[in-house]
Formats: C-alpha cells, sequence, structure tokens
C-alpha cells in the first residue's frame, strides 16, 4: 500500500538540494518546522495524557474556579484569524515566551509528583519529559526563529521584549499556586497552543512543504 | 286556591329547573376536575439534558441540548455562557441556525483555547429548570466534515488492477493554513459483505487498495479527524466496479513447473527402485579395482611368522624384506671341487658373457674373473642345509665353520655382484643369485646345470642395496683362464667353501661386516695356509654367506685349490666385487688366471670410488701364511701377483697387502 508517513519528517525535504541557496535553506528550514512540530506534538500528547490521568484518579474538586493559569498574562491569538493576521515575529514570540513560561513550572511539578510519589512509575516517566520536552522544544523554536531572521523572513525585533515578558511571567508566583491538575489543566492548553502556532507558522512561511 | 296550586307548580318547577342547573354545573365541574386529572400537568420545565457542543472547523461550535419535560406548558431554552474567568454571562447568540434545541457560535463568538461555561435554562410558565454546566474549550470539540470528494478509480497499468482512493478534506476545514490537521480513515468491502475493512491512511489523501477481486463492486467510505477531537462520519459509499481479469500469475506457473518436476522426480525414482539396484550401484559408482598387491595377510600376523607375512609382500622378483639374511643364502653354491669345476666350469663357458658367474673360490690365483661389473654384492638367497648351517653358524659366532659337505659349499652364499649379470654359470660353483634381492629357488649346487638357468643373478645395482646391505663380497673366481678374460665384467661370485676342498682344511671366514665394513677373516684353520699363498699370491675368499648382520662370510680359497686346473677354469669366472655402495665395502676380488690378462674390471677409479666411501669391507685374500687376517675398514688385501689381475685394494688403501 503506498502510504505516506507524514506524521513524520517528509523524505522529500531531507533530498539533496541543488537549487540556489535560498532553495536550500527554504528546505532545511521547512525540515526544522517539522521537527520542531513534530516535538511539539509529542509534548502536548504526553500533556494530554498526564491530565487524564489526573483528572482519572484525582478528581478534582468541584471548586477548579481559579482556571488561572499565570501564563494568561501572554496575549496570544485565540482564534485563526487573530493567529493569521499576527505577524510572523509576534507569533514566534509569543511561542518562545510560552515556552519559556512553562520551563520552570513543569520541573517543579516534576519534583512534587516525584517527591510526593503521587503519581506511579509511568506517570513520573511523563512528566520529567515534559518538563524536558518544554526545555529542548524551546531551543528547536530558537533556533527556527534564527534561521528565519537569517533568511530574512523575520525581523530581528525579536528577543528581548520577549523574553522579558516571559520572565515576569515565570517569576510570577501565581504558577506555584496552582494546584496541580490547574497546572496539567493549563499545560495541556498551552502545549496546543504552541504547536497551532508553530503549524501556523510554518504554513505562512513555507507553505509548499506539506501544508 | 288555583293560585295556590300555580304557585305550588310554579315553585316545583323551579325547583326542578334550579336542580337541573347545578347538576348540571356539578357535571360540568366533575367533567372539568376528571380533565384535570388526566391531562398534562403543569409544572416548570424539566432540565435541559446532554449538552453537546461540536465543532465542525475550530472556528464555531454549535451545542444540541436535549429539553426536558417543558411541565405541559410553552418552554423556552435559553443558554447562556460563560467565559474563562470572566463572570459576564452571555446568551447563546443564535439559536437558528443550528436548528432547535441548539445554539450556534459563530466566530466572533467563539475564542479558541477558552473555557467556555454553558447552561441551558428551560423556562415555562411555572418555572425555570436549569441544566448542569458543561465547560468546554473549542479545541478539544472539533468534529469535521466528513472528508468529500472520495473518488475510486481503477488502475489497470499491470496485470493486477488495483483501486486508487482519493478524496478531499472537508471544506470548511482549514488544513491548508495549517490551522486545522487532519488525518484520514477509509474502510472498504464488498458488496455482499458486512464487515468493513478499516485502512488508516494518516494525512494522505490518497491510498491504493490491491489484492482485489476481479468482477465485483466495492464500497469505499472515508473519515477524518484532527489531532485532538472527533471523528468524522463516514463518507457516503462511492461504489466501485472491479472488471474482470485473469490473474495470470506467474507464481502459478512457477508453482506447476515445481510441482511437476516434483511428480518426475517421484516417477524416475519409482523407476528406478524397480531398476535392480544393483546395476544402477554399478553404473554410477563402479566397483573400484582390488589391490593387486595381497598385502599383508591377517592370519600370518597372528600367527606371527614373519616369512608368511611378507612373503605376500614379496614380489616374486623383488629383493625379499626378510630381515633375515640368512634367507639370502644363494641358493647356489659354488662347490669347490676341482675336477667339478673344471666341468663346471666348462658349463660356465656356456653362460653369457654378462651373466654372473659364480665360481668357486678354488684358490685360484688366476682368478681373476671377478665380474666387474656390479658394484653391488649380491647374496643370493641360498637354499638349503648349508645355508642354514653357515648360517648358523655365522650367526653364533664369527668362528670359523667347517662345511660338511659339498652341498654346504654349494649353498654358500654367494655374493651376486653384477647388476646385469644373471644366473650364475656353475652349478656347483657357487652360484650367487642376488639372494639379496630376490629369494631365488635353492639350487643343489652339485646338479650344476641348474645354475645358469637360475641365472638369474641378480646383480644389485647399488640402490639396491643399501648402505646395510652387505656390500663387500668376496668374489674368488676361480675361473677358466678363458673366461677370465673373456667376462671381465662378469660378476661372479666365488664361495667356494674351502672347507670342503680339500685343500682347505681351514676355512677362513672372512666375515665381512659390511656395516663396519671391517673383514674379519678368521682362519678357522691354518691348514689353509700351506698352499694357497703359494699358489697364489693372492687368495680368494669366499663368501660364505651373507650373515644377518651383513656379514659376508668369507673363507678363503686356498691357494692350493687354486694350484689346481680348477683354477684355470675359475679363473674363468671372478668375480669382483665392486662396492655396493658408498658404505658397502667394496671387495675387490680377482681371480687372476694365470698368465692371461685380467682385467680390472672395475676401473680403479671406480674402485677408489668406492672405497673413499666410508666403511669398506675389505676383500680379502687371504694368505695362507696368516692365519688370521683381519682388516678392517679398509681393505681388501690383495697379493701382490694379484695386483696386476686384482684391483689392489690394498694399495688402494694403504693395507699391507699379504
Amino acid at each position: 500500500m503506498k502510504q505516506n508517513d507524514e506524521k513524520g519528517v517528509p523524505m522529500s525535504s531531507t533530498s539533496i538540494c541543488t537549487n540556489s541557496q535560498t532553495g536550500c535553506h527554504f528546505l532545511s528550514l521547512a525540515n526544522l518546522f517539522d521537527r520542531v512540530i513534530h516535538h511539539s506534538a509529542r509534548m502536548h500528547g504526553i500533556s494530554n495524557d498526564l491530565h487524564s490521568e489526573f483528572e482519572l484518579y484525582f478528581l478534582p474538586s468541584k471548586n477548579r474556579v481559579s482556571r488561572n493559569c499565570h501564563t494568561s498574562t501572554i496575549l496570544t491569538p485565540n482564534g485563526k484569524e487573530n493567529a493569521q493576521r499576527i505577524a510572523r515575529e509576534e507569533l514566534t514570540e509569543v511561542i518562545l515566551k510560552l515556552l519559556l513560561a512553562w520551563r520552570d513550572p513543569l520541573w517543579h511539578f516534576h519534583q512534587n509528583m516525584a517527591r510526593h510519589h503521587k503519581f506511579n512509575n509511568l506517570s513520573s516517566n511523563k512528566s520529567l519529559e515534559m518538563s524536558e520536552m518544554v526545555h529542548e522544544l524551546r531551543k528547536g523554536v530558537q533556533k527556527v526563529a534564527e534561521k528565519m531572521q537569517m533568511l530574512g523572513i523575520i525581523s530581528n525585533s525579536l528577543g528581548t521584549l520577549g523574553s522579558r515578558e516571559a520572565l515576569l511571567a515565570s517569576d510570577s508566583p501565581e504558577w506555584r499556586l496552582m494546584n496541580d491538575y490547574n497546572l496539567l489543566y493549563c499545560f495541556r492548553r498551552d502545549s496546543n497552543k504552541i504547536q497551532n502556532y508553530l503549524k501556523i507558522l510554518k504554513c505562512r512561511i513555507v507553505p509548499e512543504h506539506g501544508c | 286556591m288555583r293560585l295556590e296550586m300555580s304557585s305550588n307548580r310554579q315553585q316545583r318547577l323551579c325547583v326542578a329547573m334550579m336542580r337541573n342547573v347545578g347538576g348540571v354545573i356539578v357535571l360540568s365541574l366533575l367533567l372539568v376536575f376528571v380533565q384535570l386529572a388526566a391531562g398534562e400537568s403543569f409544572s416548570p420545565p424539566g432540565t435541559p439534558k446532554n449538552i453537546i457542543c461540536r465543532s465542525p472547523e475550530k472556528e464555531t461550535f454549535t451545542c444540541w441540548w436535549e429539553p426536558g419535560s417543558d411541565g405541559g406548558l410553552p418552554t423556552t431554552y435559553a443558554l447562556y455562557y460563560r467565559k474563562e474567568n470572566s463572570d459576564t454571562v452571555y446568551e447563546c447568540p443564535d439559536y437558528k441556525t443550528a436548528g432547535k434545541n441548539s445554539c450556534f457560535f459563530n466566530k466572533n463568538d467563539t475564542s479558541i483555547w477558552v473555557t467556555y461555561n454553558i447552561t441551558v435554562v428551560a423556562t415555562n410558565a411555572l418555572g425555570r429548570a436549569f441544566s448542569d454546566p458543561v465547560e468546554i474549550d473549542v479545541v478539544y470539540i472539533v468534529m469535521p466534515n466528513p472528508p468529500e470528494e472520495v473518488t475510486v478509480t481503477v488502475i489497470e497499468d499491470t496485470n493486477w488492477p488495483f483501486l486508487r482512493v482519493s478524496w478531499e478534506p472537508p471544506e470548511k476545514a482549514d488544513t491548508r493554513s495549517g490551522w486545522i490537521t487532519l488525518i484520514y480513515e477509509l474502510r472498504i468491502k464488498l458488496e455482499n459483505e458486512d464487515e468493513w475493512e478499516v485502512h488508516p491512511a494518516g494525512q494522505q489523501k490518497v491510498f491504493n487498495i490491491f489484492s482485489l477481486r476481479p468482477d465485483s463492486t466495492y464500497h469505499v467510505q472515508v473519515r477524518c479527524k484532527p489531532d485532538h477531537g472527533f471523528w468524522s462520519e463516514w463518507s457516503g459509499t462511492t461504489f466501485v466496479k472491479v472488471p474482470d481479469y485473469f490473474p495470470r500469475e506467474r507464481s502459478m506457473w512457477i508453482l506447476i513447473a515445481v510441482f511437476a518436476a516434483f511428480i518426475i522426480l517421484t516417477f524416475t525414482f519409482i523407476w528406478l527402485s524397480y531398476m535392480k539396484i544393483h546395476n544402477l550401484k554399478h553404473y554410477v559408482l563402479p566397483p573400484v579395482p582390488g589391490p593387486k598387491i595381497k598385502g599383508f595377510d591377517k592370519k600370518a600376523l597372528k600367527n606371527g611368522k614373519f616369512e608368511d607375512i611378507f612373503s605376500s609382500l614379496v614380489v616374486s622378483d623383488f629383493p625379499p624384506t626378510t630381515s633375515n639374511y640368512e634367507d639370502f643364502i644363494v641358493e647356489n653354491l659354488e662347490v669347490f671341487v676341482p675336477e667339478e669345476q673344471e666341468l663346471i666350469m666348462e658349463d660356465s663357458k656356456d653362460l653369457q658373457d654378462d651373466s654372473i658367474k659364480s665360481e668357486n673360490s678354488t684358490c685360484d690365483n688366476d682368478s681373476g674373473r671377478g665380474s666387474c661389473d656390479s658394484h653391488t654384492l649380491l647374496i643370493d638367497k641360498g637354499g638349503g642345509d648349508k645355508e642354514e648351517a653357515l648360517q648358523s653358524d655365522q650367526e653364533g659366532s664369527q668362528d670359523e665353520r667347517v662345511p660338511t659337505s659339498p652341498e654346504e659349499v654349494m649353498e654358500e652364499d654367494l655374493l651376486a655382484c653384477c647388476d646385469e649379470k644373471n644366473s650364475p654359470d656353475i652349478s656347483e660353483k657357487v652360484k650367487f643369485t642376488p639372494s639379496l634381492i630376490s629369494p631365488l629357488p635353492r639350487y643343489n649346487l652339485m646338479n650344476q646345470p641348474n645354475p645358469p638357468e637360475i641365472g638369474k643373478k641378480h646383480c644389485l645395482s647399488d640402490s639396491l642395496l643399501n648402505p646395510d646391505s652387505l656390500p663387500s663380497y668376496f668374489t674368488q673366481p676361480p675361473s677358466t683362464k678363458n673366461d677370465f678374460r673373456s667376462n671381465p665384467w662378469e660378476c661372479n661370485f666365488n664361495h667356494k667353501q674351502h672347507p670342503l676342498h680339500p685343500q682347505t682344511t681351514g676355512k677362513e671366514h672372512l666375515q665381512v661386516q659390511n656395516e663396519i665394513s671391517w673383514v674379519h677373516v678368521d682362519r678357522t684353520e691354518a691348514s689353509l695356509g700351506v698352499q694357497a699363498p703359494s699358489v697364489r699370491s693372492t687368495e680368494y675368499v669366499e663368501v660364505q654367506r651373507v650373515s644377518g648382520g651383513n656379514m659376508v662370510l668369507l673363507h678363503p680359497v686356498s691357494a692350493g685349490q687354486e694350484n689346481s686346473g680348477t683354477m684355470s677354469h675359475q679363473t674363468e669366472h671372478y668375480s669382483r666385487v665392486k662396492t655396493v655402495n658408498n658404505d658397502s665395502g667394496l671387495l675387490l676380488l680377482q681371480k687372476e688366471s694365470t698368465g692371461e690378462e685380467m682385467g680390472i674390471c672395475l676401473s680403479e677409479e671406480e674402485v677408489e670410488s668406492r672405497a673413499t666411501s666410508n666403511g669398506y669391507t675389505a676383500s680379502i685374500t687371504p694368505t695362507s701364511e696368516k692365519p688370521m687376517v683381519g682388516i678392517n675398514s679398509t681393505l681388501p688385501i690383495l697379493d701382490d701377483r694379484m695386483a696386476s689381475g686384482y684391483v689392489d685394494t690394498a694399495t688402494m688403501f694403504g693395507l699391507p697387502t699379504y
């Protein structure tokens, strides 16, 4: 059966490009995008699993009012039009902010889980993997951003501003107040955002490679 | 009165009427109550249930609810929602678009990644009912529309047609911008079947299906799903008819061929089994020819008799491998009988030149008939008692022996020396047959005519003799003078038993040990002495036997013997010993015929060459003067007189000549 493994990196993108340098760069950029998208999809999957598990075993009280994710301070487009309307740099910045904002909370979450044995081993491994992935994904997206900047796709206005906001968000003690369930809920959503934004970004920048 | 009667009547009518009306009212009231009891009750509405919200493209969503009882009264439903972290209550903007009991949220009202808290309220005249709140996030309630434009085509490029199914994502779902990522799934079944065959297709929009049944109709359906969401409905069935084709399967032909080959092989085996296996085996595996050589006889091995054992190994012409050299006793012994010798010598004249003539060592001075040729010394395997007697004597010691009878003498070993010479000439003479090489029938030495026949004298070539073999031989060719020269190269084995000869009372036994190559001459008796030396300066030593230890037993031919005319006869045959090989002793004996020239068959060089080899058995011609002559590894002592006809080995080797 003819099948195309489209979940992974398309094979065509790995071919040696003999085009102009720009073409090659675009090819590799699409490749990079695919990788980070794949990475983010995996991260979201893990968070989804953890959330479901948490919901199953640790039945949260009805008192889930404070669904107040600490990343709510980060303005994110919450619609397709918004996401398409937003500039590439902003979108990239949003992604980076989100990833940065979740670095510490996930780490502490994992520590908390491991210390108190709230999860089984499998879930504990997932939490660890989740915290690591967010770290690596951020690096990956940074690479993508750098490449885009190098290619002139986005301006160089990226950087300091985003990180500052992100730092603010991460420094806010709000996330420490979140209970575990809320944290998982929030992260599940944010990982979905990241994945979606990356897809949008890719299809805006390199639409001819599998969009 | 009448009035009173009419009033009474009127009163009665009124009462009746009033009763009717009351009854009617009562009846009606009763009816009303009855009706009320049997029909719906008016109540507040029931709570709406099962609020389901779905979004087809993650941009809008619709919620449906299930109304509860309406309480018999017209009930209105309202949907209220609150957005995340906001207390503002909004009401459904659109109740119509999605149908009854639904609420449609358009794009403007839809926020992704925002939690909606939705509640449906039913209201009627009597009350309200609030449904349970439902929290949704649009991202997770996406259920796209089925894929569209599902087309199935039959591809018939090859012999094996297949189906190619292709489709398009639902129109509303925006996959191009990456907003939604859909994965697809298709299913197929034959028209008659009930079970579908489901194939996940990932994100691709084309799919091939193989292994179709010819001439049949298939049903194909496709559906899709976003990353995190719900499966769409199956698309409408697409019908496809697979044409009829003949599956010319190559592998089928191969299978048939293999099967046929198998059957053929089976029949072949059956046929072969009917054939005589014997014949077949002979055809395929011809019998290996048996060995010509008998090899070892196992029974003989068990018996432990060497003779038997090795007898099978020995080719008739081949020299025997017995270790017992005494078996090599020359069959023909040269009996030193002067008279007879002459006769014999006469006879021996007939011998061919190249025949080996053994002659009795009738102390013939002139018996230079040593044959020059063979450098090898052959010891015939003599037969007879003599040999054995000699053997026994010889083996025992190197003592003197006295041959008892001429027969014994005859049976003395002769050393054959010639390569090509064959056939001992004179039967009486010691015939030497190359007993070393091959066992020859023993002869009665007295019956001399045989010898020539025997004559296979094999002269041992050098190759035949190993160093250990006895190299030396003493030949005393008491040949006739005539023959002396005639057969210079004859190798003669002379050995005559001097003891037999009356003249030679004593025997000098020369024992030559090959390896040691010393010749020890024993003179048993001094009787020899008298004449022998006088007659000849050289005495011939007869090789009596060759012992197993490579010893050559020699006894000198007494000079007296030589004096006899037989010597002349014998001079005809003289043997020259050529060294068998380097290691073997060089034994040269020549009998110098009187007056006759004696050719030195053996060239001196040869002699020298041989002499230079290690160990020589000296040919000793002991003179009678000395009863004992011991010759060590060097050599033969030759009389000066003999020197002319003899190889003066002594001079060569520097030994004193006697």
